[in-house]
């Protein structure tokens, strides 16, 4: 797992030297084999104003820090982004108006503070695929380079939970709510990218603690 | 939102003024958490809020526990699941919920041993202890919230519960009242239209307001489909017909028992005799999860003694919550009797399968308090068994093998044998119907002390397995030959004055003078017996066929052979006198004392006193009654 992200970085190691994101590539890559309690977890949330990655653009990002398999509250941050075109409708989603943005952070600057929260840890994403897909975006246009880190995505794994069941799967079952009512976990009011992000911390530490019930679960068994 | 919102409107600034110390904004929501939970309420903002950014989120899954050598120390809120307190020789302190905390280590230090487990997977706030020390040094309310949490817990283990009440509310008031009902000639397809239209998985089948029939989905699934039959066929051909139904004022307790152990769906609810609603399974289940029900069920379950006997060995703590919430004294004795009913019909069907099945049919009764469904805790075994008439010397055997088994049985769980042999086991308690009948004419004839004796128990009989037509026809010779032996009801009636009230004149009690139990009384010898055999001595007197008390004393008023308030008086003293043994029983429990029936009524509250001793006025003046109506002229 490990070996093929560090080929991929060798491709852009040249490029991006002295950047924000080599220093973030800099620090050393967790092992597979490690219990999933030992390793460091940034899980991450962000907000667009479209889904789709070449129209749309990054609003906010939130993140927390989950170390020795909790929650650490006090690493939780929430970065608005300075949207260079009106957010429009989506506005009605995640309640970001453009008034509210424009005393936002620039781009590269929330990319900055986020490879340098993420040195070191793994990502977690609730449908990673779409959120790395802006964030590469932004590291493309400003190192020309993907981020190329470690990845952990709550939804492929507990779609792969809900696979085994043999049953099929239901519309919402696979949702960030859907998936932590299995897990016992409180409602929560989603739609803003940190707390999107800490539920899907919650929903991580949930999983992983009921597949290391009395036996170990590796980071390998997660990514 | 618009900008006159005052906290908003410096939007970029405002932010760290509305949240004093908080990390991000978005924070508030674990801090509005908190902030409602004891004794964080009572924290300012400014002290409050910093301590969001100590905070760590933990998750734990049913079973993991804490105890004193815990690693990690500090305070646990719950953010949701549940968990158990309980001290070493595993009796439950306590069981916490979402918003409520504890501290392990501090729990352990201040007497003896608690462990704490996650009974349903659980999402923690974790205060690590230098916050928690801090807190409790500069916050002389959050201190005090902590100091002493054990001794509180103590107290508080008497009063958590998971709401049995719930399960003697009527079941009236979880029914559906959607009913869909169709005419006995529609079509399977009209009616397997109109249930899905209604969204519902049942339809009645009524003919002028006569309930005929139900027709359920699994009805469609099994009698319709699989069968084959054409579409246009009439709804009252797959129905089931003769349907059993229970009155709304049945509790959800009964309800869910019959339902269970009939395997029941679905089942009408009639009130005043019209079909007004319908209960499912699933309405029961949602009534409530946590509750003797299961326990009744899952004793159903079990396949040998020892697991029977895991099972109800928590029979006395849960006694204790059920108590604590409010059930009263009648009610636990509902509950205990359908427990041990239960267990008894259990070792019934796994002696069965031991030694084959009845060679004729007989059935299994319970006397005394098991048949009164008045058990307590502790109660011994008073049971019999009847056999049909057709029976042969040579298969006789059989019923010894089975009575043996299911006495050894009961024991073995912890309904010991009757010091006086009343069981099953016991030869005279296992005889043909009409060996029973010409015994039940002997006493009659003849009642000497010790067959007065014997009726006071035996004269309260209920089936509890088997062909239950035989205990009822053994319960008409008693009725019969009680009700018209005035010579008998005497003799029973000299059996009742015996035990006088223990009131001196002036209304003092009159107490133990020496012996273990100096200076006590006891409420069941002087109190609970006395009303149940004048009640009984009653009832016999005029065909009652009812053995409950409480029940014995609504028929006897509803016939007019007692007026309602003295019948009611005599309800009212029976159930104070239950409440306060049962309280008694309760607080010996939760202090790890043998369960007993002795209360020292100095220690009672000057109210229980005074209520007392008007139980015991009561019980004085039906005894008075008693010796006027059926020993006139004896003296």
């Amino acid at each position: 797992m490990m070996w093929r992200l560090r080929m991929r970085r060798l491709v852009y190691q040249r490029r991006i030297a002295g950047t924000a994101l080599h220093s973030c590539w800099q620090a050393p890559l967790p092992s597979t084999s490690s219990d999933w309690r030992k390793v460091s977890f940034l899980v991450a949330d962000a907000e667009m104003s479209s889904l789709d990655a070449a129209t749309g653009e990054l609003l906010s990002v939130g993140w927390v820090v989950v170390e020795n398999g909790a929650i650490e509250l006090g690493s939780a941050q929430h970065h608005l982004i300075r949207s260079e075109r009106s957010v429009g409708h989506s506005a009605t989603i995640h309640n970001l108006r453009d008034h509210d943005l424009i005393d936002g952070s620039t781009r590269d600057r929330v990319l900055g503070s986020f490879l340098d929260a993420a040195a070191g840890k793994v990502l977690v994403f609730h449908n990673a695929a779409l959120d790395m897909a802006f964030l590469n975006k932004i590291s493309r246009r400003e190192f020309n380079a993907p981020v190329l880190m470690p990845l952990v995505d709550t939804l492929l794994q507990e779609e792969k939970l809900l696979r085994r069941r043999e049953q099929p799967i239901k519309a919402g079952e696979l949702r960030l709510q859907g998936c932590r009512e299995r897990y016992g976990l409180p409602h929560f009011h989603g739609h803003n990218a940190l707390l999107d992000a800490l539920s899907t911390a919650e929903l991580l530490i949930a999983m992983a603690s009921r597949r290391s019930a009395g036996r170990s679960l590796t980071l390998g068994q997660l990514l | 939102m618009t900008n006159e919102t005052p906290s908003q409107s410096e939007s970029g600034d405002g932010d760290e003024v509305s949240y004093p110390g908080l990390a991000t904004p978005e924070l508030i929501t674990v801090a509005e958490f908190i902030g409602q939970t004891l004794p964080f309420n009572e924290l300012p903002r400014e002290t409050l809020y910093p301590i969001v950014s100590r905070i760590v989120v933990q998750y734990h899954c049913q079973g993991d526990s804490f105890d004193a050598r815990t690693e990690e120390r500090g305070l646990r809120i719950l953010r949701s699941g549940a968990v158990e307190l309980r001290d070493s020789d595993n009796k439950l302190l306590d069981r916490l919920g979402e918003g409520e905390s504890f501290h392990i280590a501090g729990l352990n230090a201040e007497r003896g041993e608690v462990i704490a487990t996650v009974i349903e997977d659980a999402l923690f706030y974790f205060v690590p202890d230098e916050v928690y020390r801090q807190l409790r040094d500069t916050d002389r309310n959050f201190d005090r919230y902590f100091s002493g949490q054990r001794n509180r817990r103590l107290r508080r283990a008497a009063r958590y519960q998971p709401e049995p009440n719930t399960m003697m509310q009527e079941v009236s008031t979880v029914m559906s009242r959607e009913l869909l009902t169709v005419p006995p000639s529609s079509s399977v397809r009209e009616t397997a239209q109109a249930m899905a239209q209604r969204r519902v998985s049942s339809a009645f089948v009524v003919d002028d307001d006569e309930l005929l029939g139900i027709v359920t989905d699994r009805d469609l699934r099994v009698r319709f489909v699989a069968a084959g039959l054409a579409s246009d066929t009439p709804v009252s051909e797959i129905m089931t017909p003769d349907l059993e139904w229970v009155d709304g004022s049945t509790t959800i307790f009964a309800t869910t028992l019959l339902m269970t152990q009939r395997r029941f769906h679905h089942l009408p609810v009639k009130i005043d005799g019209v079909t007004r609603g319908i209960v499912t399974t699933s309405d029961l289940i949602l009534a409530k999860q946590d509750d003797p029900v299961y326990l009744v069920q899952h004793i159903s379950r079990q396949n040998d003694v020892q697991a029977i006997k895991e099972l109800v060995a928590g029979m006395s703590n849960l006694m204790v919550q059920w108590v604590a919430s409010g059930m009263l004294a009648q009610q636990v004795g509902q509950v205990l009797t359908a427990i041990s009913d239960a267990i008894t019909i259990r070792l019934i069907q796994l002696a069965e399968e031991k030694f084959g099945p009845a060679p004729v049919p007989w059935c299994w009764t319970g006397f005394g308090s098991q048949a009164r469904a008045e058990q307590l805790l502790g109660a011994d075994q008073d049971n019999g068994l009847v056999i049909d008439d057709s029976v042969t010397d040579a298969q006789l055997p059989w019923f010894e093998q089975l009575a043996r088994f299911v006495c050894d049985g009961l024991n073995e769980v912890g309904y010991v044998y009757c010091p006086g042999g009343i069981m099953a086991s016991t030869d005279t308690w296992r005889q043909p119907l009409a060996t029973w009948q010409e015994t039940v004419r002997k006493w009659a004839r003849t009642p000497t002390p010790d067959a007065v004796m014997r009726v006071s128990i035996f004269f309260d009989i209920r089936c509890i397995y088997g062909q239950c037509k035989l205990a009822e026809r053994l319960q008409e010779t008693m009725l019969d030959q009680a009700s018209r032996n005035s010579i008998f009801l005497a003799a029973l009636a000299a059996n009742v004055l015996d035990s006088k009230p223990p009131l001196g004149i002036f209304r003092r009690f009159v107490v133990d003078r020496d012996g273990e139990h100096r200076s006590e009384l006891d409420l069941k010898k002087r109190g609970v017996l006395p009303v149940t055999e004048i009640v009984r001595l009653h009832a016999l007197a005029h065909k009652i066929t009812a053995v409950n008390t409480d029940e014995r004393l609504k028929a006897l008023a509803a016939a007019r052979h007692l007026t309602i308030a003295g019948s009611r008086n005599l309800a009212d003293a029976l159930h104070f006198i239950q409440q306060l043994r049962i309280k008694h029983q309760c607080e010996q429990i939760t202090r790890g004392e043998k369960v007993s029936n002795f209360v020292n009524p100095r220690d009672l509250p000057k109210m229980a006193k005074e209520q007392l001793r008007d139980a015991f006025t009561i019980i004085d003046e039906a005894q008075s009654s008693v010796r006027q109506t059926y020993r006139a002229g004896m003296g």
